[in-house]
C-alpha cells in the first residue's frame, strides 16, 4: 500500500535540510572556536617541568603563578623515575621574565588554606629559562612538620617560662602572696596621701604662726624704740612667746618629720613588692619574648639541604 | 548530506569524550613510611639546629634508610649530603665518603643532575678535607662539567674548591685566576659565603706569591662578610691570614692588633679557655 503524498510538498527539501545542518555545523565550530579561544589554545604556550618526589596536591590545570600572576598551568603529570615529572604550559611571553635558576613551589593561595597553585619563584640569574628546562621544585612543608618545627621551637621556650615561675615559687612568697601584699599596699595609698597633705597643712600652718609672730616681734621692737624703758617688760614676754610659738612650730615640725618617716617606712615594702614583682614580670616578659620567634617557623626552607660550603674543605669544618 | 550529518555527529561525539584525569590516585600505602621519613628529617634538622651533631647523623641515617625502602631518589640524595656535611663537622671522613656512596656509586636510580653535582662536589669538598688533593681534583673535576652543562648555582663553590686544590698543590698563580673567577661567579649569583670563601683564598694565593699587600685587601673584604654572615670559624680564618699577612708587609702594628684579635675570637670559642696558638701561626 502506498500513500500518495502531494507532488511539491517535499520538493527542495534536501536543500534546506542541508542548510540547517551547514547552520548547526557553524555554531558549533564558533562554539568550539570560543571555548578554545577561552581556554588559551591559541595562545602560543612553552613548556617546562619540574620532578617532585610526591605530586599530593598538584592537578592538572592547576595555575602556574609569577609574582602571583597566572602565566600557565600545569599541563600533564607522570610517574618517572626519582617521583613525578610536572610538566607545566608557561605563556611564551613569560619565558623571558623566568630566570634560569627559579624554582618552583607548591602554594596555597591564601596561607594555609585557599586553592594550591604552583609558585614559581625568580632566581638571580641573567639568562632567562629556556623552552623545555627541567627546573627544580620545593615541595610544601606538611602540617606535621610545621607543627614539629612550632613544638621544636616552643619548647625552649615554655622552659624557660616554667623556670622563671619556679623561680617566683622559690623566692619564699607565692605569687597570690605577692599580690595580695600589693593590694594591701595599694590600699593604704589615700591614708599615706592624707597624712602627706596634713603635714603639709601643718607646715603651712606653722610658718604662719611664725610669721605671725615675727610680726608680732617687729612690731614690739618699734614700740620699744620709742619708749625702751616702758615697755621692757611687755617686750620681754613678747620675745619668750615668740620663742615659745617657735618652740611648738619646731615640736610639730618635728612631729610631721616622723609621721612622714613612719609613712615612708609603710611605703617600703609596697616599694620592694613593686621592685619584686617588676622584676619577675620582666623575667616571665623576657621569656615570653623568646616565643616570638615561633613565626620563623612558617619560613619556607628550600629542600632541607644542609649547606654546601666550599670552606668545609679546609678540614676546619670538624671544628664547628 | 548523510557524510555531513555523519561529520557532525562525530564532532559532537569527540567534543564530549575526554579522557578522563587521574591525578592524585595516590597510593596511600607508603604514606605510613613517607611519615616516618618526614619525622626522621625533621628530627635530624632539629639536632643539627641545637648542635647535637650524633643525634642529628643519627636522624639523617635513618632518613637515608627510609628514603632507600621508598626508592624515593631525591629524599636518598638530600639526606645522604647531609649526612655526610653532619659525618664531616663530627670528624668521620669515612661516614662523610660513604653516606656519599649512596648518590655515587648508585648507578639504577634516576638522581637529578642537580642532586649528582651537590654529591660530587660535597665529596670533593671530604676529599681535600682530608688532604686527598688527587681524588678532590677528580671529584671537583666530574662536579664542574656536569654543571657547565646545566644551568648550576653551585659554580662558585666548585670554582672555590678547584681553587683550593691548587693553592694547596703549590699552584698559586692559577689558585688566584680560580678565586678570582669563583668570586666574580659569587656575585652574580647573590652568594655571600663563597664570596668570603673565594676572596680569602684569592688573599692566600696573593700572600703565596709573595703579594702580601695585595693579600690584605680581599682578605679584610672576606673578614667583613664574614662577620655580617657570624661564622666565628671563618672570622678567626680570616684574622690569622691578615696577621700574617699584614707581618709579611711590614705591618707589625696591624698584625699584632689582628693576632690579639683573633686571639680572642679563639678564647671565646673555646669557651673563654686557653686559646690555641696554632691557629694564628698556622
Amino acid at each position: 500500500m502506498s500513500i500518495a503524498l502531494p507532488a511539491k510538498r517535499f520538493a527542495g527539501i534536501v536543500a534546506k535540510v542541508n542548510a540547517f545542518l551547514l547552520i548547526a555545523f557553524v555554531l558549533v565550530a564558533a562554539f568550539l572556536g570560543l571555548v578554545a579561544y577561552k581556554q588559551g589554545w591559541f595562545v602560543q604556550q612553552s613548556p617546562i617541568h619540574f620532578v617532585t618526589a610526591n605530586a599530593l596536591g598538584i592537578n592538572k590545570g592547576m595555575p602556574v603563578k609569577l609574582h602571583g600572576f597566572t602565566i600557565g598551568s600545569v599541563n600533564n603529570m607522570e610517574l618517572a623515575r626519582g617521583g613525578v615529572d610536572v610538566r607545566l604550559q608557561i605563556g611564551s611571553e613569560y619565558l623571558s621574565r623566568i630566570p634560569e635558576d627559579s624554582r618552583a613551589k607548591y602554594a596555597r593561595e591564601s596561607g594555609l588554606v585557599g586553592a594550591g597553585v604552583i609558585d614559581i619563584l625568580p632566581g638571580k640569574a641573567d639568562r632567562s629559562i629556556a623552552d623545555g628546562a627541567l627546573i627544580t621544585f620545593e615541595p610544601a612543608r606538611a602540617l606535621n612538620e610545621i607543627i614539629d618545627d612550632f613544638r621544636r621551637q616552643a619548647m625552649p621556650a615554655f622552659n624557660e617560662v616554667k623556670a622563671a615561675m619556679s623561680q617566683v615559687g622559690h623566692a619564699g612568697e607565692d605569687v597570690t602572696q605577692i599580690l595580695a601584699n600589693l593590694r594591701k599596699e595599694v590600699e593604704q595609698l589615700p591614708a599615706t596621701h592624707r597624712a602627706i597633705r596634713k603635714l603639709v597643712e601643718e607646715a603651712a600652718q606653722a610658718t604662719a604662726d611664725v610669721s605671725k609672730q615675727a610680726s608680732a616681734t617687729l612690731s614690739a621692737v618699734e614700740k620699744v624704740s620709742k619708749t625702751v624703758d616702758r615697755t621692757i617688760p611687755e617686750v620681754s614676754e613678747k620675745v619668750v612667746a615668740g620663742l615659745q610659738s617657735i618652740d611648738a612650730a619646731a615640736v610639730q615640725a618635728r612631729k610631721t618629720g616622723e609621721e612622714v618617716q613612719l609613712t615612708l617606712r609603710a611605703a617600703r615594702p609596697l616599694v620592694e613588692h613593686s621592685e619584686v614583682a617588676a622584676r619577675e614580670a620582666g623575667d616571665v616578659l623576657g621569656a615570653a619574648k623568646r616565643v616570638w620567634p615561633l613565626s620563623d617557623s612558617f619560613k619556607e626552607t628550600s629542600d632541607g639541604l644542609l649547606p654546601i660550603d666550599s670552606f668545609e674543605a679546609e678540614g676546619k669544618g670538624r671544628s664547628r | 548530506m548523510r557524510w555531513l550529518a555523519a561529520g557532525l555527529v562525530l564532532l559532537v561525539a569527540a567534543c564530549g569524550g575526554g579522557k578522563a584525569t587521574n591525578n592524585n590516585s595516590g597510593s596511600n600505602n607508603t604514606s605510613l613510611s613517607q611519615s616516618r621519613l618526614t619525622q626522621a628529617e625533621t628530627r635530624a634538622a632539629g639536632f643539627t639546629k641545637s648542635g647535637d651533631y650524633q643525634n642529628a647523623a643519627r636522624q639523617y641515617a635513618e632518613a637515608l634508610r627510609i628514603a632507600t625502602t621508598l626508592e624515593n631518589a631525591e629524599a636518598i640524595a638530600a639526606n645522604a649530603i647531609n649526612l655526610s656535611i653532619v659525618s664531616q663537622w663530627l670528624g668521620r671522613d669515612n661516614d662523610a665518603r660513604a653516606a656519599l656512596d649512596a648518590v655515587l656509586a648508585d648507578s639504577h636510580t634516576a638522581f637529578s643532575e642537580r642532586r649528582k653535582i651537590q654529591a660530587e662536589l660535597r665529596r670533593a669538598i671530604v676529599e681535600l678535607g682530608g688532604g686527598n688533593t688527587g681524588a678532590a681534583a677528580i671529584w671537583a673535576g666530574q662536579a664542574q662539567s656536569r654543571c657547565n652543562a646545566t644551568s648550576c648555582e653551585y659554580a662558585a663553590g666548585i670554582l672555590n674548591v678547584r681553587a683550593q686544590i691548587e693553592l694547596e698543590s703549590g699552584h698559586n698563580a692559577e689558585a688566584a685566576q680560580l678565586a678570582q673567577s669563583a668570586a666574580e661567579r659569587s656575585r652574580s649569583s647573590g652568594s655571600q659565603v663563597e664570596l668570603a670563601n673565594a676572596l680569602r683564598t684569592l688573599g692566600r694565593a696573593r700572600y703565596a706569591q709573595s703579594q702580601y699587600a695585595a693579600a690584605m685587601e680581599p682578605l679584610k673584604q672576606a673578614l667583613e662578610i664574614d662577620r655580617e654572615v657570624g661564622d666565628p670559624r671563618k672570622i678567626l680564618a680570616d684574622l690569622a691570614d691578615l696577621s700574617r699577612a699584614a707581618e709579611a708587609a711590614g705591618d707589625a702594628a696591624a698584625a699584632k692588633d689582628y693576632k690579639e684579635r683573633g686571639l680572642a675570637v679563639s678564647r671565646a670559642m673555646n669557651g673563654g679557655r686557653g686559646a690555641p696558638e696554632a691557629a694564628l701561626t698556622r
